[in-house]
């Protein structure tokens, strides 16, 4: 029913992560941004604290803005946001087999977060940093900063496939979306399988520390339901950059086997080098592919914006940002703050995580901004997975971490853990329930 | 307490839960209208009849907020001071003749998850769950949070801050009656109201769902409130 991760799932679970997380004592700082002005301050009521201003309106940032309001309420926050309308990325899996709708997804409102805990939403894309300044450069004006916390998510990495010409990148991110960063994606996503007849439907599983790490193979399941509950004479390829499923594994093996035999092939070790798009054809080491739509979910790296912003580690593989493993804050700058899934920790890119990681960053920020300090302790990771639409049936896991020897780095799975791999309905409404508790967690006060 | 009074105090613990900013602050009980538990069907609920391996579901002091009644297994602990990021207040412990009955709210303390006619992720495990690994605990499995019923429901696990909130019972031993007379403070009744006002005025009619209960309130066993659909976490 239930049983304990151990330290080796720790280590492959979050492998890359850990050699980057392990780089950050060492680590070097990448070039900063070029551009440090915008030539015009950002229209925002004057500050009338502390300025917090947190680049993201995900999970992280979301998260943040709340709960350092309420650790220390003389923080003038201001989020700043590129997107006018929210939409999440968890739960999109359960859009694609017709579990939830769209709304579910996007009825909530970044002004009713703002106004229910007592912080800006400043609608604009972030462009620039000027550390020395304390100011921050964005589409809309420059912001003068307190803290700065930078939470934008990931970005793709298309040279995980073998892929770097640009115009490929593109065919790619157009025609076969990954589905783990925007809502537009996933609108894509679910008119793929919507319109699917039959034939090979693919999905890659890329290698490293990827942003939800159960979320390709609940796609799979959610994609074959659909196939089933249809009668379609057609399969999802399940290719697999890794050597095994990379959690939950016994659940997901049970129900390929037990709920889509012959509808999902699973081939793990199996590494995309290189596709041919003009002929639909992804290839591995031994062997290729032809399929007839498909995801290909190619790996990811820290956002972008870390990189142009300076915030990154130029040792880490995925080039996550070089902050404090414990503290959060930019290596030599206690002003500036990274979280979210560009942070190095070899932490699941969980929304669960993120929320809980921003709980405690909330409680950093609040000590630092009163010249104290806080203890360090684990975020949460609780993730269900959806494994069945017809009914909606569900496994689960609920990981803590240690840190190492040292107490320096994070070091592992925390001896709490532990795994719900046998699939029924109950965790099914508890996939649903959680979200709701997510939005709630976000959004209301 | 008069409706007006009562919809008053409602209404400003609103107000002050919409300007305050988190912090402990002491709550002592809050004094409700007098209400009497009774079973599905109106017949006064008696104590020595209750079942010990499911929670009951009542409702109080309002008309949409569940409670859960609970008779353990074993004589709860004595009353005790709690404390948490938002409560300050005296647990006061179980009545009944065994000092083993004992209330809370049904809302989780943590992102409000409670149980509805659909389903509830809430739920009282007499036998050890999956989750928590032993007997006699309130287990929450939208989160993973894990409560002590017999202690005051201080948090044991999960992301929860606050325990789950006390419902204060009296207990008539000569007609073996129970009785809901307070809740330790307003702020997760307030905060219950604000986040699912949407979905209250849809189930109960606009204004209807912050009514008070009436004289007496209907205690249903949870999984038959909630057509069997009851976590297992």
């Amino acid at each position: 029913m239930s049983e304990c991760i151990n330290r080796r799932d720790f280590l492959k679970m979050g492998g890359a992560a850990v050699v980057g997380g392990a780089a950050v004592t060492a680590g070097c700082a990448s070039a900063g941004p070029a551009a440090v002005s915008a030539g015009f301050k950002a229209a925002l009521p004057k500050a009338k604290g502390p300025r917090l201003v947190i680049v993201g309106g995900g999970t992280s940032g979301l998260t943040i803005a709340k709960h350092a309001k309420k650790e220390y309420p003389k923080f003038d926050i201001v989020l700043v946001e590129k997107r006018d309308m929210y939409s999440s990325c968890f739960s999109s899996n359960l859009w694609y087999a017709g579990l939830i709708n769209l709304e579910f997804l996007a009825d909530h409102s970044f002004l009713d977060a703002a106004r229910n805990n007592h912080y800006i939403y400043f609608n604009a894309t972030a462009t620039g940093l000027d550390r020395a300044g304390r100011k921050l450069i964005t589409s809309e004006g420059e912001i003068d900063y307190d803290f700065l916390v930078v939470a934008p998510g990931i970005s793709y990495d298309y040279n995980r496939i073998g892929v770097k010409d640009e115009d490929t990148i593109d065919a790619l991110r157009t025609g076969y979306p990954g589905g783990f960063i925007s809502p537009t994606e996933h609108v894509t996503i679910r008119r793929k399988v919507q319109e699917f007849e039959g034939g090979l439907f693919l999905q890659y599983v890329p290698n490293g520390n990827y942003r939800c790490l159960p979320g390709p193979y609940e796609r799979a399941c959610m994609i074959a339901s659909h196939i089933k509950k249809n009668k379609l004479k057609g399969k999802v390829l399940v290719l697999d950059a890794n050597p095994e499923i990379t959690i939950k594994k016994d659940g997901f093996h049970a129900a390929f086997k037990e709920l889509y035999n012959g509808i999902v092939e699973y081939k793990p070790g199996s590494a995309i080098t290189g596709v041919d798009l003009a002929k639909k054809t992804v290839k591995t080491e031994f062997d290729s592919y032809r399929f007839e739509d498909a995801s290909i979910y190619p790996g990811v790296r820290a956002s972008t914006l870390i990189e142009h912003l300076g915030l990154m580690d130029a040792k880490s593989p995925q080039k996550e940002a070089l902050i404090s493993q414990l503290k959060y804050n930019y290596i030599g700058d206690e002003r500036v703050y990274v979280t979210g899934d560009s942070r190095p920790h070899p932490y699941s890119k969980s929304a669960n995580t993120a929320n809980t990681e921003g709980r405690y960053v909330a409680k950093v920020l609040a000590a630092r901004a009163q010249g104290k300090d806080i203890t360090w302790y684990s975020p949460r990771t609780v993730c269900y997975s959806m494994v069945n639409a017809n009914p909606p049936e569900a496994i689960s896991v609920d990981a803590g971490y240690v840190l190492n020897k040292e107490g320096t780095a994070v070091g592992g799975f925390s001896p709490d853990t532990k795994l719900f791999e046998k699939r029924d309905a109950a965790k099914g409404r508890g996939t649903l329930e959680w979200a709701r508790g997510m939005y709630r967690a976000m959004f209301e006060g | 307490m008069h409706r007006r009074r009562f919809v008053t105090l409602c209404g400003g613990s609103v107000a002050m839960l919409a300007a305050g900013l988190r912090g402990v602050r002491a709550e002592p009980f809050v004094d409700f209208p007098k209400v009497r538990l009774v079973d599905a069907a109106g017949a006064p609920l008696k104590a020595a009849a209750l079942a010990t391996n499911d929670a009951y579901v009542f409702h109080y002091p309002l008309r949409s907020f569940p409670c859960f009644l609970i008779n353990l297994r074993k004589p709860a602990g004595e009353p005790r001071e709690m404390t948490s990021e938002a409560l300050a207040y005296t647990w006061p412990g179980a009545v009944g003749t065994q000092k083993n009955i004992v209330s809370y709210s049904a809302v989780c303390t943590h992102e409000l998850s409670y149980p509805s006619k659909e389903g509830s992720e809430i739920r009282y495990a007499a036998e050890a769950s999956p989750l928590s690994g032993k007997p006699g605990m309130i287990v929450c499995c939208a989160h993973d949070s894990i409560f002590d019923p017999a202690a005051g429901a201080p948090r044991l696990h999960g992301e929860a801050r606050d325990p789950l909130l006390p419902v204060r019972l009296e207990y008539d031993p000569a007609e073996d009656a129970i009785y809901a007379t307070g809740l330790a403070g307003t702020w997760l009744l307030d905060r219950f109201l604000k986040s699912y006002r949407r979905q209250l005025i849809a189930e109960y009619g606009a204004g209807v769902y912050k009514e008070p209960v009436g004289a007496t309130s209907a205690a249903v066993l949870l999984n038959t409130y909630s057509g069997g659909a009851v976590s297992t976490c």
